[in-house]
Parts: structure tokens; C-alpha cells; sequence
């Protein structure tokens, strides 16, 4: 089984992490943690210089008074320049990693060199104020991410035994400042050794305690942004390919991991197919197929619990060894993606390293692959919905074009008697098979609305869409339906706005939108009517309208008329043959544009037809 | 009169077609499939070949029409690279794709529409055999 290590060993993978992190990111993270600092440092010139003030004034302590407030001051100003250094850098909202280690840097070296004439001045090796560097070492570790703490305790160590040793040798004068001290406490070595001994183990206890706490805080917060960037990553899109490359990526990169990769159980059950990966080579990728009966891995994996791998290359349980030890992989973790009822494959991450992941990346990679098993499921479901479209559309399609073949040879037929090319016939055989052809024109009428109707839900969708201009297409299609207009003496009118109005539309489909409307307005006019095209922009749309001073619609109807094969009860009534899909299909095709239709009756008679766009 | 090629699986459609244009003297052939269809074309030498668009499967007529009017100087068919092509086809006006006739992406001359009408289709020809 997989060994899961206890979380204490984690400390390696931390520093990668935050090596790797000071590259990349949280220059903010450094900025903000400057920030504080020079906003705790106010405080501490200004409390240096009251203190003084109080010690001398107040509690008649034989402190050097002018070298304190001096210092008081110089903290201050130098502490000025890097709070104006800084807005500037906010302001140029540029902030580069690297002049911020310096300026960190900078601030630190001034800052130690302060705390030594503070040490100094209050008293050297017997001076009350040796706490406070324990402060400064606090304060930088845990504001200052990725900065190494235990420097801080050497170089505390450092200066207190410099400041030791040159009072020793006087090179500097010992200033005692609380009285009844003895003032040769500074020539004690017992008593010098003892104070550096105690401040060296308690800083260095503080620092370790602080920077582990810190780590351990940062490295959640970076778990907690990982999840939820993979989260808002797979939730984003529904193809499924796109999902598991986000997968397999946000895994890699919160885990600090050199690859990933996912295998999903093909339909079988018995083969692991490769389904996306991301930091592996090509060879690595094709080094073969992957079977649960060779894969012991995987098989663990499936069985639901996440499976660490601590020397890949050695471990027997590799179906590759080989591919693994040249791709330098040196250790894995394998989490299974768990389906709502089943396990759906495995998500694993590669290390280079030995040992590399730990407790909390078991826990982490596990959650990422639950988050991945939800987005999973989704894209599935989509691209099964997406397949089944396809082939009810094909289905169509076939079976219309079985549909009118048959009607189109009688029609072929039809008309030869017709034509009279058999020879002439009597009024009554002429009547009645134009009779047979009419019904046979409405037949093949209702045959071509079908195939619209499935070509609605494919092709328009398949073919790509183009911007152009709305108005040129609305005046074309009126003018090449004006003779139907002129045929009933209707008077058809069209108002454009002059400026471009740009849509983004396949450019047969949106004819056919208009020649519908247009076309049934036309239809169910009565003669000496009036039919009007009207294009209005508003906002970021724009709206086309097709009204008429037809037979209307009854008002009960009005909510079925998008619906495939309805017709209107009056429209039925009128003897104009019709199909009812003319307006699904507008419906479709409009919807598929990214538009709206609606219909509503007019005061008086007539209807109004309106469908928008969004403007491209 | 001029000799004329009908391929096309569909016998009524063949019938109509051969009815109109017997009546208008024209020498008919037919052949029911594309690979019948080439063996006649080498046989009968017709002045021009009305061909189906879709007749086994959904694009076999355009398959024809290309095979037919090769670029290759070297293919097989390179003598009746001019015979004129009447495309019947039942997709030219619901389709969302457009048919023209194009010389680089459908090379035929001339479209007509089932149900086929005689007098369109007449005119058709006449038209062609005038050039």
C-alpha cells in the first residue's frame, strides 16, 4: 500500500515551493509584508525617542540622551525615504521582484546596524533593551515571505557579541544605564556567554516556531487559491478536452509537480486511455497502452484511495519502470476520479525528486480530483447531448431526403403529362392532376421545412458565422419578395437607418429568417393590406420588425406559435396551406445568432413580428 | 440533335427526364450509378451528361463531376473533360450551403431543381448545345 509519510518531513517540498513562488508570483505578497514594516518602524523611531525622553526626564536614568534621540531621528528619516520609495513603486504599478529584494535587503542591513548602537547605547551585554532584536527577527519572518529567519539569529548573535567584544577591547566605552548595575558586566564571561547562549536558543526556538507556523499558512493559502483556480479553470468550459488540460495542469502547478497527467477507463473497463497531460514528453506519452491487468498502480488507485509512490523507478508496482527512470520521475501520487457512481480513471502527478509528495498532497490532490470528477461528469453528459443532436440531425436528413425523392419523381412525372409532352389531355385529366401536383408541392414544402429544421440544428451552428452589415440582407430579401407583395396588392415598405449596423450571422440564415417573417406577413394579409420591415438599433442590439395588417393571431395562441408543426386556428381557416415549422425554424436560427424573437397582435388588426440581434 | 447521358438511380426521374427530352428529339441514354455511369460516358460519348447529385451516397454526383473535370493532364478521363454537366439536385434551394457552379469547387454548368419541369429543363439544354 501506499506509504503515506508523516507531514513533519514536508519541509523540503515547502522550500521548492517557495523558491519556485519567488519567482513567479507574490511580488505583492513581498510588497505589502515592506509595507508593514516601514509602518512598524515609525513606531519604533518614534517610541525610542518618547521612551528616552520618559527614562531620562521621568525616571532620572543616566542614559546618553543626544545619541539616542539622534538615532530615534536617523530611523525616521531613513524610514521616510523608503515610505516614499515604496508609493512610488505603488504608483508605477510595476513591481518587480528583484529591486524589492534589494530595497529588503537595505532596510534590514540599516535596521541591524541601528539595533546595534541601540544595543550599544543601552547598555551593551547588561542592556534591557536585547529583546527588542528579538522583535525585529519576529516581525521579518513573519512578514517577509521567503526570507531565510535563521540569519537573523546568527547575525543578532553576531551583534551583541560585537558590541561585547569592542566594549571589551575599548574601542567603544561600556555605558551602564541601570543603576546598581555593576558596570564590568561586559568583562563577565560567564555571565556574557550565558546571556548569548539563552538569546541564541530562544531567538532561534521563536524563529523556528514562527517561520514553520508561516510556511504552513502560506502553503494553505496556496492550496486553498490552487483549488479554487481549478475549480473556476474546469467550471469555465464544457468541452471536455479543455477541462482535463486545466486538470492535469492546476494539479501540476499547486502540487509544485513536474507533470501530470490523466488516464480515463475507456468503455471496457480494462484500458486506461490517455485523456490529457501536461510537463511530460512526447516519448514518455507514448511509451504504451496502460491495462488495469498490468497497471497495479492504477488498480489501487481505482479501488478509491489515492496512492503515493515514493521511489517510482524501484517500485514494483510501475507498469513502465523503464519510460519512468528516463523521464526522471522519481516519485508519483495517483488519485482516482470518482464518478457519481463509478470510478472514471486517475489523475497522477510526477515529481523529479525522491519522496516528494507528502500527507497534505494526498489530501489536496484527492480534492482536485473530486472537483475534476464534477467537471468530468458535466462535459460528458454535454458532449453525449451534443452527439445525440448530431445524429437525430443526420437521422433527419436522411430520412428527409428518403421522403422526397419519391415525391420529386411523381412531380417530375406529373409534369410531363402536364406539359403535354405524352400528348394533349382533356380538361378534366389536367384538372386533376394538377390537383395531385399541388398536394404534392405542399408535401414537398412541409419535406424542405423539415430539412431546414435539421440543418437549423447542425449546419448553421457548424458553418461560421460572419459579421456583416444587417441592412443590405433585409433590402435584398424584400425586394426578391416584392413581386409576391405586388401579387396581392399589398404595399410593402421597409425602413432602414442609414448607419451600418454589424451582425454576426451566417448569412443564409438569416435570408431565410426574413423570408419567413416576410413571407407569411404576406401570406395572411388579405389584398390592399400593408406589410412594413423596420430595423431599430438599441443599445448593443438590434431589433428588425415585421409588421402587417393581417388576420392577427388569437391571443391564447400567441405562446405556441414558436412551437414545430403549430399553425393558428384562424391561419388554418384561411385555406393557405402552410407547414407550421416556418417559425420554428426563425426561432432556431435566430436563437443560434445569439438573438430573441417575439410576436405580439397589433391595436386594431394585423401582427408584429420581432426578432433582434446583438450587434457584432 | 444531341446525344445526351442521364445518370441517376432513380428510374422515374430517368423516365421524365427521357420522355421530355425524346419528345424534343434527343438521343437519351441512361446509366443507374456512378461506375455505370463512366463506362457510358466511354461508350456513348455523349454531348452532355445530366447527372444526379446525390445518388449511393450524399455527394457521389459531385464525385463524378470532379473525377470527370480532373486537372490531371494524365487521368483517364482527360478526353471528356469538356462534355457539359447538368447537376439535378434537390439541395440547391434549402440547403444553407450555397451551389453555384464554380470551376474550382462544383464543375458543372448548370443546375436544375427536382422536381424537374420540361420546359426549364428544354431550355436548359438548348441553351448549352447554343454555346
Amino acid at each position: 500500500m501506499g506509504r503515506i509519510k508523516p507531514s513533519g518531513d514536508d519541509k523540503q517540498a515547502l522550500d521548492d515551493l517557495e523558491l519556485k513562488s519567488l519567482r513567479i508570483l507574490f511580488a505583492d505578497d513581498v510588497y505589502s509584508g515592506i509595507k508593514r514594516i516601514v509602518r512598524a518602524r515609525w513606531g519604533a523611531g518614534i517610541l525610542l525617542v518618547v521612551v528616552t525622553a520618559i527614562s531620562v526626564y521621568l525616571l532620572n536614568l543616566p542614559l546618553r540622551v543626544l545619541p539616542l534621540y539622534l538615532l530615534g531621528i536617523i530611523i525616521l528619516l531613513y524610514n521616510t525615504a523608503f515610505a516614499l520609495y515604496i508609493r512610488r513603486c505603488a504608483s508605477s504599478q510595476h513591481m518587480a521582484l528583484k529591486p524589492l529584494r534589494r530595497v529588503i535587503l537595505l532596510q534590514v542591513a540599516l535596521d541591524w546596524l541601528c539595533l546595534s548602537v541601540f544595543i550599544h547605547l543601552t547598555g551593551g551585554i547588561a542592556s534591557p533593551g536585547i529583546p527588542v532584536l528579538m522583535i525585529h527577527m519576529l516581525m521579518v519572518t513573519i512578514l517577509l515571505p521567503y526570507q531565510t529567519p535563521y540569519w537573523f539569529v546568527i547575525i543578532g548573535t553576531l551583534v551583541l557579541l560585537l558590541v561585547t567584544g569592542l566594549e571589551l577591547f575599548n574601542v567603544i566605552p561600556h555605558i551602564g544605564v541601570i543603576p546598581g548595575f555593576p558596570l564590568d558586566l561586559h568583562r563577565n564571561t560567564f555571565y556574557v556567554l550565558s546571556v548569548l547562549t539563552f538569546f541564541a536558543a530562544t531567538a532561534f526556538m521563536s524563529v523556528y516556531l514562527t517561520s514553520s507556523i508561516m510556511r504552513r499558512l502560506r502553503w494553505r493559502e496556496r492550496q486553498i487559491i490552487a483549488l479554487f483556480e481549478t475549480s473556476r479553470a474546469i467550471s469555465s468550459t464544457l468541452s471536455l478536452p479543455e477541462v482535463m488540460d486545466r486538470l492535469a495542469k492546476s494539479a501540476a502547478d499547486a502540487l509544485n509537480a513536474q507533470g501530470a497527467l490523466i488516464r480515463l477507463l475507456d468503455e471496457t473497463g480494462d484500458q486506461l486511455k490517455m485523456t490529457a497531460s501536461y510537463g511530460l514528453s512526447q516519448s514518455y506519452l507514448d511509451k504504451g497502452p496502460v491495462s488495469i491487468a498490468h497497471s497495479k498502480l492504477d488498480v489501487e488507485a481505482l479501488s478509491g484511495t489515492a496512492v503515493l509512490v515514493d521511489d517510482a523507478p524501484a517500485d514494483s508496482r510501475i507498469q513502465y519502470p523503464e519510460q519512468v527512470k528516463s523521464e526522471g520521475i522519481r516519485s508519483m501520487l495517483v488519485a482516482p476520479i470518482r464518478g457519481s457512481s463509478r470510478v472514471l480513471g486517475v489523475l497522477r502527478v510526477y515529481a523529479n525528486r525522491p519522496a516528494s509528495f507528502t500527507n497534505d498532497d494526498v489530501v489536496f490532490l484527492t480534492a482536485v480530483a473530486e472537483q475534476g470528477a464534477i467537471a468530468l461528469e458535466n462535459a460528458l453528459v454535454h458532449e453525449n447531448l451534443h452527439d445525440v443532436n448530431q445524429e437525430r440531425a443526420q437521422f433527419v436528413r436522411l430520412v428527409t431526403h428518403e421522403l422526397r425523392a419519391p415525391v420529386t419523381s411523381a412531380q417530375s412525372l406529373l409534369r410531363v403529362l402536364l406539359q403535354g409532352v405524352t400528348g394533349t389531355l382533356t380538361n378534366q385529366q389536367a384538372d386533376i392532376l394538377g390537383r395531385i401536383d399541388l398536394r404534392l408541392n405542399t408535401l414537398l414544402e412541409l419535406i424542405n421545412d423539415l430539412l431546414t429544421l435539421a440543418a437549423t440544428k447542425t449546419n448553421f451552428l457548424a458553418q461560421e458565422l460572419t459579421r456583416i452589415p444587417l441592412q443590405p440582407v433585409v433590402l435584398e430579401v424584400v425586394e426578391h419578395m416584392r413581386h409576391l407583395a405586388e401579387e396581392k396588392h399589398l404595399s410593402l415598405t421597409c425602413d432602414l437607418p442609414s448607419e451600418a449596423l454589424p451582425v454576426l450571422v451566417a448569412e443564409d440564415g438569416l435570408r431565410r429568417v426574413l423570408e419567413n417573417l416576410i413571407g407569411n406577413a404576406i401570406k395572411y394579409t388579405p389584398e390592399g393590406g400593408q406589410v412594413r420591415v423596420r430595423v431599430v438599433e438599441y443599445g448593443a442590439q438590434v431589433a428588425t420588425y415585421v409588421e402587417d395588417t393581417g388576420i392577427g393571431i388569437p391571443e391564447e395562441e400567441l405562446q405556441n406559435l414558436w412551437n414545430e408543426f403549430f399553425r393558428a386556428t384562424n391561419a388554418k381557416k384561411t385555406g393557405i396551406t402552410g407547414t407550421g415549422l416556418g417559425l420554428s425554424i426563425v426561432k432556431q436560427v435566430v436563437e443560434q445568432f445569439g438573438g430573441t424573437v417575439s410576436a405580439q397582435n397589433r391595436e386594431g388588426q394585423g401582427t408584429v413580428f420581432r426578432f433582434t440581434l446583438p450587434l457584432a | 440533335m444531341a446525344k445526351i447521358l442521364i445518370i441517376d438511380d432513380d428510374p422515374d426521374m430517368v423516365l421524365a427526364a427521357r420522355l421530355c427530352l425524346e419528345n424534343a428529339g434527343h438521343e437519351v441514354y441512361e446509366a443507374a450509378s456512378s461506375r455505370e455511369g463512366l463506362s457510358s460516358i466511354e461508350q456513348v460519348r455523349p454531348d452532355i451528361i445530366i447527372l444526379d447529385v446525390m445518388m449511393d451516397t450524399t455527394t457521389s454526383g459531385f464525385q463524378l463531376a470532379l473525377t470527370l473535370r480532373s486537372p490531371d493532364p494524365n487521368s483517364p478521363y482527360a478526353e471528356y473533360a469538356n462534355i457539359p454537366i447538368i447537376m439535378l439536385t434537390a439541395i440547391h434551394t434549402t440547403s444553407p450551403v450555397k451551389l453555384s457552379p464554380d470551376s474550382d469547387y462544383l464543375p458543372v454548368d448548370a443546375f436544375i431543381d427536382k422536381p424537374i419541369d420540361p420546359t426549364a429543363l428544354l431550355k436548359q439544354i438548348e441553351e448549352i448545345l447554343a454555346k
